[in-house]
């Protein structure tokens, strides 16, 4: 497959392409189809998330924050000083807009199967001491319990509504289990 | 049977092939969850990813309230108006 | 390999990604692999409150699988160009087969 590793020469420059003995003109418009073809590898786009720290997102709406330290082409992962962070909401009667908590717990190291992974964010550090626009830090064990709570609730109402759905001829768009 | 065309591209041997006879024409799909799409095809593949145009999505939205299983009221009452063009895929995993 | 080229045509032009978990995620193309593995740069999530776990990140690889739509620009399509390609990919699937 991919033969690209941290030990390939890196793409070559703009401009700096093979002319030999060619005019020194300017160099042409970058165009996609001129782009090294190795730049379009999962391994050349997990390379740039190396040693980052990243939101990973499971297939089950977990989130994990944690240093991507290695990869292979499925997408399987390893995360350092991994902290899963569960996010909850407490409804105010008086409040229209409901109050978020979120809670971290420290993890350690995880190999996470390509196939759970949903998505991979990068983490800009300059933002990440702010807590998520409209949501406060709380207690895990109290997070934990409401965000498994808000889960299952859902769950079930996702289960009803694929049943509706079945009759009427659909099929669940991700094998009754939810993403959140 | 004499309607069937004959040449490389023309002839219809598999289900896909009557795909490629409804290119740039409207079409309609019908996608796992609870959606169906109409728009203009511009382009599938062999795993049916499709590029459509000006899409109009229908959402089928499962009435809460009713829980008992033979009422079923769902209603197609979202018409997602999409100007811009689309892709998508029909529930579709990788192959490793 | 139709939609990974065409994929990369649009390499740099703002797409919104929609996930099958709802979530719809704007930013530029960076990159696409053969599964369509996605990167998105300078991000940013509609709905954003509904979805605070992604606030404080910048750009994301998006598993090809989970992927439901992508929302291109129509402006960076060539119709007749990408009906070309596929007339041309299908009749080479055509050949393969026999």
């Amino acid at each position: 497959m991919e033969h690209l590793s941290i030990h390939d020469p890196p793409p070559p420059q703009p401009g700096g392409g093979p002319h030999p003995g060619g005019p020194q003109g300017p160099p042409p418009p970058p165009q996609a189809q001129q782009l090294p073809p190795q730049m379009f590898t999962t391994a050349a786009q997990l390379l740039d998330l190396t040693d980052k720290k990243l939101l990973l997102v499971l297939r089950d709406g977990r989130k994990l924050i944690g240093i991507l330290r290695s990869w292979d082409q499925f997408a399987n992962l390893v995360l350092q000083s991994t902290v899963e962070r569960v996010f909850a909401t407490v409804s105010n009667p008086k409040d229209p807009h409901p109050k978020g908590l979120y809670a971290d717990q420290l993890h350690g190291i995880f190999l996470v199967r390509g196939e759970n992974v949903l998505l991979l964010g990068e983490i800009d550090l300059d933002k990440d001491d702010d807590p998520p626009f409209g949501y406060e830090k709380a207690e895990f064990a109290v997070v934990k319990k409401l965000a498994d709570e808000q889960k299952a609730a859902e769950k079930s109402k996702e289960t009803r509504r694929i049943k509706k759905l079945a009759t009427l001829g659909f099929e669940g768009e991700n094998m009754g289990e939810i993403l959140l | 049977m004499a309607d069937v065309e004959e040449g490389p591209s023309g002839s219809v041997s598999e289900p896909l092939d009557l795909v490629r006879l409804l290119l740039d024409e409207v079409v309609f799909v019908k996608l796992r969850g609870d959606r169906e799409l109409k728009g203009r095809l511009y382009a599938y593949d062999s795993h049916m990813n499709l590029v459509l145009g000006d899409v109009v999505e229908t959402i089928y939205v499962v009435d809460e309230e009713d829980e008992e299983e033979e009422d079923i009221k769902a209603s197609p009452d979202i018409a997602f108006l999409l100007s811009h063009m689309l892709t998508f895929r029909i529930d579709y995993h990788q192959k490793i | 390999m139709l939609f990974f080229s065409f994929f990369k045509t649009l390499i740099d032009h703002e797409v919104t990604v929609e996930l099958k978990n709802d979530i719809q995620i704007r930013g530029t193309l960076k990159s696409v692999d053969q599964y369509l593995n996605i990167k998105l740069d300078d991000i940013h999530v509609v709905e954003e409150i509904k979805y605070p776990h992604l606030s404080s990140v910048k750009n994301v690889f998006i598993r090809g699988s989970v992927v439901r739509y992508v929302h291109l620009p129509a402006a960076a399509v060539d119709v007749p160009l990408l009906e070309d390609a596929t007339r041309r990919e299908a009749a080479n699937q055509a050949g393969k087969g026999k």
